[in-house]
């Protein structure tokens, strides 16, 4: 589904290179774990597969269903499927979360030529999915991610992943900020859009949500590439060992 | 011990009472006759050997001023000045023109260091590496001596007396003099134009990091003298030089009038730094006497990828009307300004910047820090300016005021005017007073009032103190306390 | 120097010291009125129009702006429109002139014709300082208004909309307004034109706040492109009142509002919002002179701008805290988004402060659409030109958001979501 070729990516503004020449092949059902220590370009890759225009590829592609998405602006990845949960979801007053998420639906909907959703429809799909995140109604009223906790803003962008039902998921340290219960409640709700079509990308710090997300194969990322991929293992080993070992290794 | 050891040093010792440069020193004067006239402007031409174009160019200023009003809209009030009862011409009789330090009047060294002004030459101490200053010493009308000059000259920087320089240069100062602040810009720029006696000019060629920090070194000694310096510094193609300036004068119960043009020229990828701490008498704690501080600054970043920094700590003077501005005409040129006024007494400051982005991609960032006590007004008037071909121009403002006392005045007055879409213009302003919080928890560990408000407003001021350079980061810290002393009712 | 240049009037400045001497004995008002007006308007022609050497308009130079007048002709009859917000009480002021029959259960009405006849209007008559050029126009023309007291007490459930209705030519309305101690009621000021062509404006609201009034007052300028609006409103903020007043610029060629508000009662609140939206060729200038007189007091200034085409805005706020008034709060802020590079936006935010135990601020922004806000909402599926619409109608949104009458929030949402949609 998802196949990163010798990618080169730097920040627009001041040409620093942070992703140097990184592979990586996720498959349609497959739930991929990036980790790696900090600075390691782990959000960066999130924020080059869905398109943020601060970053620059020099060399490489990004083929999505064998297709290359370079030239695709965010809302045209989107609407195709690719789907980012954001480390630190932005707050933006003044837009309403509801009216956000029926534009957003619909948007998408058109793209991909599809009818658009009626207004009761709408509203019993939201109501469903945020029942199941337990996610207030008051919440929903409010604008988008204003004055929700660290928390809240997490189960509302699995909420958005939920409703957009997304091919590709990019989780991007989700769980930071999450209590465990907060976390299960994250998780559960990731776990339930697990299909055999949809791949997930779940890049995190610590092991400790592969625990209740598990991961199929595991990817480390270091200064820009993938020096290391394993499955499950690799992580616990990491959690027992720290990243100096492979990192030695790869040096 | 090092130049810079021995100024901090005196002023250490110097008694921190009162304002501990208003000695005044008894020595035998060269005077123009009292008085504005087209002669008085041909004398001061005479005496500094000018060649015709110089005067013509003085007298055409003269003329326009002539016709010129000043300026009312900054927030100070002032009797009105006679201009043809000042002095514009006093030079100390021993000195015709600037020499070496052996042939300087001893008196005239004396007073630099009882100022704590070091005009010795220090040497390196043997393994020893510690930051020299080069200093051009101005006392009243004409510049006495300027130190380090020959170790300047092997690395190709001119830094000698305006006055020499007119004589030596001409064809730098045709091309500069007047090119950033024209003769016409102002009332009091106009006047400077005509009547200036003499000040610095520094000229860095291509690709020259100056070896050592440059100086002037300003004091007004004569009663009923204006003093009109002027500046001009010129930086050429990848250039640098950071520059530093200060200021004193006796303590007289007349005003005295101050009105100096300084002008910075910085071409592609060059960079000047400008440090002021000015500390002309303020007036006494009822407000009488003090030096009337009119001046013109404006630093034009005229090359691609330059940039000028001011920054000021301003302590002393009756009246303050300053704007020390950057032009960023070069693409990705950049601006700044940082600003510590401290207002006491009955002293009233106005002073800010301008940034005016021309170029693109041009940035500027302008810190203020005001502190106002007793019964002075301590105006922040700034502007940001964004035409509209400079495309993607940031400007952040930050201009913070504080108050001590409740008989004093603080006023941010920022013009923000924007013309094109891409820029991005950040400005924040906040008033209040010491934080009683702030004050308690420091005096609960043993310090006293005073002492505990010097601290807290040091603290408040940390981001600009961190731009001067360290020898006078120090002098400025302690300046800030003195200055403050007496707020505490 | 040339000294003769004050005394050359400009074809603006000759126009309307023509159509004064036009109506003479035509405009209302008993001999200390006329005196008054007389006396304003040689005011006017002595200083001239304001130019922006006169600080208070240095950003609008009006006798430089203001090219012509319109004839002062009236115009045949205009019909009311439907409120603003359903089921308000209309105060209609078509052309510049009240309805005699206009009436609110519960509150005082009277025409402003008549005070002036009878001279009772004289006092409010004069102008605020030397550089008030809206306070001499208005005062030398003013015609009619509405002359409103809100009894002690009353809660007006409706509120009321004073609908300025009106089509070419000169009109020159007043409204003063007097909230009795502890009364509640909503103002709608609205102001519109009919027809393209162009009209000159002015209009001065003079509202007073009795102790524990509390008030909310939405000034909507929607006039033509080829207006002229000269609006101010001048407040009295008595003890414990509070006022939330909403400016909403959506229209007109020349405009300047200004919002001379005196807080004279210790524990009063301003919250003051302004929404401006600019294109064409509009100038519009928001000028705030907000004094903070007593210990106690406090307010917030939010504006917020959107500028596109070529369209020039200015905002000049300034904060004054008297020495008296001790743990004075005041925050202002004005954020512009300017969405062209033909266009321009001036910002003047003061603060004068004579007190020391304070906490005043002000900050002010100028640039394009957060672009982490933009990928967001792009990363979403909404496609680019639609999230820059969300994201600029939330800009201005939000402010109209604060008010709590719901109906009220929508009418105005309304109100800006259509401009948007013509301009944007």
């Amino acid at each position: 589904m998802l196949e990163i070729k010798n990618l080169h990516a730097r920040i627009a503004e001041d040409g620093t290179e942070i992703i140097r020449g990184l592979n990586l092949t996720v498959k349609a059902g497959e739930i991929a774990a990036i980790m790696g220590p900090n600075g390691s370009g782990k959000s960066t890759l999130s924020y080059i597969l869905s398109g943020r225009q601060d970053y620059e590829v020099t060399e490489g592609d990004i083929l999505y269903n064998g297709e290359s998405i370079l030239e695709l602006d965010p809302a045209e990845r989107a609407s195709k499927g690719i789907f980012l949960a954001f480390q630190y979801p932005l707050e933006i007053p003044g837009v309403a979360t509801m009216q956000f998420l029926k534009v957003a639906m619909n948007e998408q909907r058109k793209a991909r030529g599809e009818a658009e959703l009626t207004t009761p429809d709408f509203i019993r799909r939201v109501k469903d999915a945020a029942e199941k995140l337990k996610i207030d109604q008051a919440m929903l009223r409010r604008p988008l991610n204003v004055g929700f906790s660290g928390g809240e803003k997490k189960r509302a962008e699995i909420l958005q992943m939920a409703l957009l039902e997304p091919k590709l998921c990019i989780l991007d340290e989700t769980d930071s900020g999450l209590d465990i219960d907060a976390l299960k409640i994250v998780a559960d709700g990731v776990n339930a859009l697990k299909s055999p079509d949809r791949a997930t990308i779940v890049i995190t710090h610590y092991q400790r949500l592969l625990d209740y997300i598990v991961p199929d194969t595991v990817h480390v990322l270091y200064k820009g590439q993938i020096i290391r991929s394993g499955d499950k293992a690799l992580a616990l080993e990491l959690e027992e060992n720290g990243y100096a070992d492979i990192i030695g290794e790869a040096a | 011990m090092a130049a810079v050891q021995e100024t901090i040093d005196q002023v250490r010792l110097i008694d921190v009472d009162q304002y501990k440069y208003g000695f005044e020193t008894v020595i035998e004067v060269d005077k123009a006759p009292k008085g504005l006239s087209e002669e008085i402007i041909r004398f001061i031409s005479a005496k500094k050997q000018e060649p015709d174009w110089m005067l013509e160019w003085r007298l055409d200023a003269y003329r326009r001023w002539l016709t010129m009003e000043e300026p009312t809209w900054a927030r100070v009030e002032y009797p009105k000045i006679d201009f043809n009862d000042l002095y514009y011409y006093a030079a100390p009789k021993s000195t015709a023109g600037p020499k070496s330090l052996e042939e300087v009047d001893p008196e005239l060294l004396k007073v630099y260091e009882k100022l704590g002004i070091p005009l010795r030459e220090q040497e390196i101490l043997a393994g020893v590496e510690t930051p020299r200053v080069a200093v051009d010493a101005v006392f009243d009308s004409v510049s006495v001596v300027t130190t380090f000059k020959k170790e300047l000259q092997k690395a190709g920087v001119i830094f000698m007396s305006i006055s020499e320089a007119i004589r030596e240069h001409p064809e730098l100062i045709k091309k500069y003099l007047g090119s950033v602040v024209p003769t016409s810009d102002n009332f009091y720029a106009t006047l400077n134009a005509a009547v200036f006696t003499d000040g610095s000019f520094v000229f860095v060629p291509k690709g020259v990091r100056c070896p050592m920090e440059l100086s002037t070194y300003f004091r007004i000694n004569e009663k009923n003298t204006g003093q009109f310096e002027r500046t001009l510094i010129i930086a050429e193609e990848g250039s640098y030089v950071s520059y530093l300036e200060g200021c004193t004068a006796p303590q007289r119960d007349e005003n005295q009038l101050h009105a100096a043009v300084v002008e910075l020229i910085a071409l592609d990828d060059a960079e000047i730094k400008y440090s002021t701490v000015q500390n002309w008498y303020p007036g006494d704690a009822q407000g009488k006497g003090g030096i009337y501080n009119f001046v013109t600054k404006r630093g034009d970043c005229r090359g691609a990828r330059s940039k000028i920094s001011w920054t000021q700590v301003e302590t002393g003077s009756a009246i303050t009307w300053k704007y020390p501005s950057c032009i960023l005409r070069g693409d990705d040129s950049r601006g700044e300004f940082y600003s510590i006024a401290v207002s006491n007494g009955y002293q009233q400051i106005d002073s800010g910047t301008k940034m005016i982005h021309l170029g693109k991609n041009t940035s500027s960032r302008i810190i203020s820090k005001g502190i106002s006590a007793g019964n002075s007004n301590n105006t922040y008037r700034g502007q940001v300016s964004i035409n509209r071909r400079a495309s993607n121009a940031r400007n952040f403002t930050n201009c913070d005021s504080l108050l001590i006392g409740d008989q004093c005045g603080a006023h941010t007055v920022p013009y923000i005017d924007v013309k094109n879409a891409s820029a991005q213009i950040e400005h924040e302003a906040t008033t209040s007073k010491i934080s009683e919080d702030q004050k308690f928890y420091v005096m609960q560990r043993g310090i006293p009032e005073e002492e505990a408000i010097a601290l807290i407003v040091n603290g408040f001021v940390k981001d600009v103190i961190q731009q001067l350079p360290m020898e006078f980061a120090v002098e400025a810290q302690k300046l800030i306390g003195i200055s403050l002393e007496g707020s505490v009712g | 120097m040339n000294m003769q240049t004050t005394s050359r009037l400009t074809a603006a400045e000759t126009a309307l010291v023509e159509a004064f001497g036009a109506q003479i004995g035509e405009l209302p008002g008993n001999g200390a009125v006329i005196g008054t007006r007389d006396r304003l308007l040689d005011e006017l022609k002595k200083a001239g129009l304001p130019t922006r050497r006169i600080e208070a308009w240095h950003y609008t130079d009006l006798k430089n702006l203001l090219r012509s007048v319109p004839d002062a002709a009236l115009v045949s009859a205009i019909d009311p429109i439907a409120p603003l917000v359903e089921g308000s009480k209309v105060l209609s002021i078509l052309q510049g002139a009240a309805d005699a029959k206009a009436a609110v259960d519960g509150v005082e009405i009277a025409l402003f014709k008549d005070r002036l006849a009878d001279g009772s209007a004289v006092a409010g008559l004069t102008a605020l300082d030397k550089d008030d050029a809206i306070g001499r126009i208005n005062g030398s023309f003013v015609r009619d208004g509405y002359a409103i007291t809100v009894p002690a007490n009353a809660e007006l459930e409706a509120p009321i909309e004073l609908q300025a209705l009106h089509a070419a030519g000169q009109v020159h309305t007043r409204f003063p307004v007097s909230f009795g101690a502890a009364s509640r009621a909503t103002i709608i000021e609205r102001h519109r034109s009919v027809t393209e062509d162009a009209a000159f404006v002015s209009s001065i609201s003079d509202i007073t706040l009795e102790d524990g009034a509390d008030i909310t007052w939405i000034i909507l300028q929607t006039q033509g492109a080829a207006d002229t609006h000269l609006g101010q409103i001048r407040v009295q903020l008595g003890t414990d009142a509070k006022l939330r007043l909403f400016v909403i610029n959506a229209g007109g060629k020349l405009v300047r509002q200004e919002l001379r508000i005196d807080v004279v009662g210790e524990g009063a609140e301003l919250t003051l919002r302004g929404v401006n939206l600019l294109g064409a060729e509009s100038h519009t200038d928001v000028t705030l002179v907000l004094g903070h007189n007593v210990p106690n007091t406090n307010s917030t200034e939010i504006i917020r701008n959107v500028v596109f085409d070529r369209a020039n805005g200015v905002f000049q706020g300034m904060i004054r805290v008297a020495p008296d008034a001790q743990k004075t709060d005041a925050k202002m802020s004005c954020n512009t988004l300017l969405l062209t590079d033909d266009g321009g936006f001036s910002a003047k935010p003061e603060l004068e402060i004579f007190a020391d135990d304070v906490v005043c601020g002000h900050g002010a922004t100028v640039a394009d659409i957060e672009s982490s806000h933009l990928f967001y909402l792009m990363a979403r599926g909404v496609p680019e030109n639609k999230a820059r619409a969300m994201l600029v109608n939330a800009f201005v949104a939000e402010i109209v958001e604060e008010l709590e009458e719901e109906k009220l929030v929508e009418a105005l949402e309304g109100v800006i979501s259509a401009w948007l949609e013509k301009h944007a």
